[in-house]
């Protein structure tokens, strides 16, 4: 019944204008699963950023929190795969939000929490022009984000504020 | 041609009501295992399970409304379905739970491939709850929650 799978999804096109570019004329523009792909992959990079903070800030969040970042690294890895590199572009692999870490582990979980709730609304956003398979894909992202939520909301309960 | 579309994304979009039907078919399948699932479990399991039971008789009739709305006639559920491994236990009970709800959460997902984007979104929207409820019955979360082998 799916159209895609972590082990089946294609590698994805990576220019829309495939009918007789110009080679005079420069690269020409990403395609849209191609820019939404770039901007997934960075969302996914500024989580596991937070993630690697958080647990070195807060030793003892460390355990429970290794098991979602270890789920993100999938993520990335597999929105990775997904892409085909264009002339000219290289995968976005730089942090692009760095926010400090708060001052108590109750707090630095809320703001994990509030992080994976903002990635998974993005990850809705991306659905609708998305091809099929790749839309699978934000979608199921989304859900994982989703579930990281919850995890969050019961392990802040029980962090030291 | 700098690229060439690989087999699987030139795949034909997934039609609404057989998407719609396979996610009803996953709710009565849901719908019966809790029942069973239910039966064998006690105190805040069972009262879980009896929350989420509901849930899916709920999902069960807006499904139905949205194929009817559509011009099909919704499927109808079965008598019975066969279990996936023995349930005879609370433990095992827990197990056909986060089962019975993986299996809702990869029908939805298959909805998320129609090319209506309003179906796309109520089916990414809809995979969630089942998704979390599986978390919560198994104890640990998945990377990529419906995908097969997840």
């Amino acid at each position: 019944m799916l159209a895609a799978s972590t082990t089946t999804l294609p590698l994805f096109l990576a220019l829309s204008a495939c009918a007789g570019p110009n080679p005079l004329a420069g690269p020409p523009p990403l395609s849209s699963d191609v820019r939404g792909l770039f901007d997934a992959v960075t969302d996914e990079q500024n989580l596991i950023w937070i993630y690697k903070r958080t647990m070195a800030s807060y030793s003892a969040e460390a355990p429970p929190l290794s098991a979602l970042l270890a789920e993100h690294q999938a993520h990335l890895a597999q929105l990775r795969a997904m892409i085909v590199e264009p002339p000219g572009k290289t995968i976005p692999s730089t942090v692009t939000r760095k926010p400090a870490v708060p001052g108590t582990a109750a707090t630095a979980v809320a703001q994990l929490r509030a992080a994976e709730q903002a990635a998974s609304t993005a990850q809705l956003r991306r659905l609708a022009r998305a091809a099929a398979p790749l839309a699978q894909l934000y979608a199921s992202i989304a859900a994982s984000e989703a579930t990281h939520v919850s995890a969050l909301t019961a392990l802040a309960a029980r962090s030291p504020r | 041609m700098t690229a060439t579309p690989t087999a699987t994304a030139k795949q034909q979009p997934m039609q609404p009501v057989p998407a719609l039907q396979a996610a009803l078919a996953a709710e009565h399948t849901a719908v019966y295992g809790y029942g069973i699932a239910g039966a064998l479990l006690t105190g805040g399991d069972r009262a879980a399970a009896l929350a989420d039971w509901h849930t899916h008789e709920q999902a069960r009739d807006t499904l139905e409304a949205m194929i009817v709305k559509l011009g099909a006639t919704p499927v109808a559920a079965s008598p019975a379905y066969a279990l996936p491994f023995t349930v005879n236990d609370a433990r095992s009970a827990r197990r056909l739970a986060a089962a019975l709800e993986d299996g809702v959460t990869q029908a939805y997902l298959g909805l998320v491939a129609v090319s209506d984007t309003t179906l796309r979104t109520f089916g990414a929207l809809a995979m969630q709850p089942p998704a979390n409820r599986a978390a919560e019955w198994r104890g640990s979360t998945v990377a990529f929650p419906g995908m097969p082998g997840s």
